[in-house]
């Protein structure tokens, strides 16, 4: 896969501590497994901030997008101290409302249709953030000439398993 | 007395190990009085959360071998209590982890087995302190191959020739590595405990320590029912580096065959004759 490739990265915050952290982890999910398979690229949070050289260095060089499930906003600080500025953040918390966003956090054996609902809404959100910055992306990329239409596969782990 | 734990799970998104992990935090929080310490969100609330760490048992998460959650505990200055890796328990079990992070029947039934093993441990904790009467030094023969120290105590141990030994007390049994273990693998940085309450075999594993150059397995000298293990070296490993035979003990276990099991062991004599030539052969 060439480097010129152009891919988006999504950092999901991890969402133990609310409701919205698990919206905001399923959505990046969907986003990977249906929406946006082959131009996704997860960053897997906890590995980002212990330090993880390959999801650090993703994220340098190639656009993101921060989902947090609330207004600490822990993806979109994390990502923009150790490696640059986000494209685009999402507070679910503006989609499905604060009370509901720090609710507990849900196993997903215990999702609702009404949470898949929140889902799909946060999902709409970020699809549309998704397309201008990857429209965006590969702009600037054409403006270099340097641009290829990828479809690799994607998916992210910093581990070096080959597991998307 | 309610069971409950600080629960502190790796919560990776990336694999399918990761979500079994925080599948399981929130089981556990469902089933007992237990609070959850989210990973990414200690790194910026600190107090908050290292306040429940202090509170109850810590148990950590990790899902692969990257061990974020036990990274984190450590760099945090946490005492861990339980330590559990997904990955290992699937292998044990059996179970192959596929890469959809979709968890499927037997990724729940793999969590759910495991928060029952859990809040069954929590139950049976206070027989997790070492009940046996142990001798706090011991008189010890040395080899020397350079800078390189290998000790090995001449009295009253047991030796497998994978470089774990076995002290005797009744029909209980200490069990630990030998110096040839920490030197080959030097600054040992993590220890992953066994479970406490089940059940292992000779030959069969026992944890893990692992350092910067390699994971490795400690093989069980006897089989028996895991009994207790050493606390201490979840939070400082580096305790087998300096005396694997005294405070850098592993675990302790209930015999069930120790008569069979001593055919396969070697005295002190044995072990050092085999020490000697691994040292010589073997390590750099």
């Amino acid at each position: 896969m060439s480097i010129n490739m152009v891919k988006v990265g999504v950092v999901s915050c991890s969402g133990e501590d609310c409701l919205g952290g698990t919206i905001s982890r399923l959505a990046t999910r969907k986003m990977l497994d249906e929406i946006r398979p082959d131009t996704t690229v997860t960053i897997c949070l906890p590995l980002f901030l212990a330090g993880g050289v390959e999801e650090r260095g993703f994220a340098e060089k190639f656009p993101t997008i921060s989902v947090d499930g609330c207004s600490k906003a822990c993806a979109k600080r994390a990502t923009e101290k150790y490696s640059g500025k986000v494209s685009a953040a999402i507070d679910v918390s503006d989609f499905i409302g604060k009370e509901v966003a720090e609710a507990e956090a849900l196993s997903i054996r215990n999702l609702t249709d009404e949470h898949s609902a929140m889902v799909e809404k946060v999902v709409s959100e970020i699809t549309v953030k998704f397309d201008e910055v990857l429209r965006a992306a590969q702009r600037d990329l054409v403006a270099k000439g340097l641009a290829m239409v990828g479809s690799g596969p994607s998916g992210g782990c910093g581990c070096g398993c080959g597991t998307k | 007395m309610s069971k409950s734990f600080a629960v502190l799970p790796c919560n990776g998104l990336d694999k399918a190990a990761g979500c079994i992990a925080r599948e399981i935090a929130l089981n556990i929080l469902e089933n007992s009085e237990s609070e959850m310490i989210c990973p990414v969100l200690y790194r910026i609330a600190d107090a908050r959360y290292t306040k429940i760490a202090q509170e109850k048992p810590l148990l950590v998460i990790d899902g692969c071998q990257t061990r974020c959650a036990s990274k984190l505990a450590s760099e945090k200055g946490l005492k861990v209590n339980i330590k559990l890796m997904v990955n290992e328990e699937a292998k044990n079990r059996g179970i192959e982890l596929g890469d959809s992070l979709r968890l499927r029947e037997k990724e729940l039934k793999l969590a759910q087995d495991l928060v029952t093993e859990l809040l069954k441990v929590k139950e049976t904790e206070k027989v997790s302190e070492s009940e046996i009467v142990y001798p706090e030094t011991h008189d010890y023969e040395v080899y020397q191959k350079d800078k390189f120290i290998f000790r090995v105590p001449k009295e009253g141990f047991l030796f497998n020739e994978n470089d774990s030994w076995v002290y005797i007390s009744g029909n209980k049994a200490r069990i630990g590595v030998t110096d040839y273990v920490q030197q080959s693998l030097s600054d040992i940085m993590f220890f992953t405990p066994p479970v406490v309450g089940s059940e292992v075999e000779q030959f069969g594993e026992l944890g893990t320590v692992e350092s910067g150059k390699a994971v490795f397995e400690v093989v069980s000298p006897v089989s028996g029912k895991i009994i207790a293990v050493n606390e201490e070296l979840s939070a400082a490993p580096e305790l087998i580096n300096s005396n694997p035979y005294e405070k850098g003990w592993i675990a302790e276990v209930e015999l069930s065959d120790l008569e069979s099991d001593r055919e396969l062991l070697l005295d002190f004599t044995g072990y050092f004759t085999i020490l000697k030539r691994k040292v010589d052969e073997f390590h750099v």
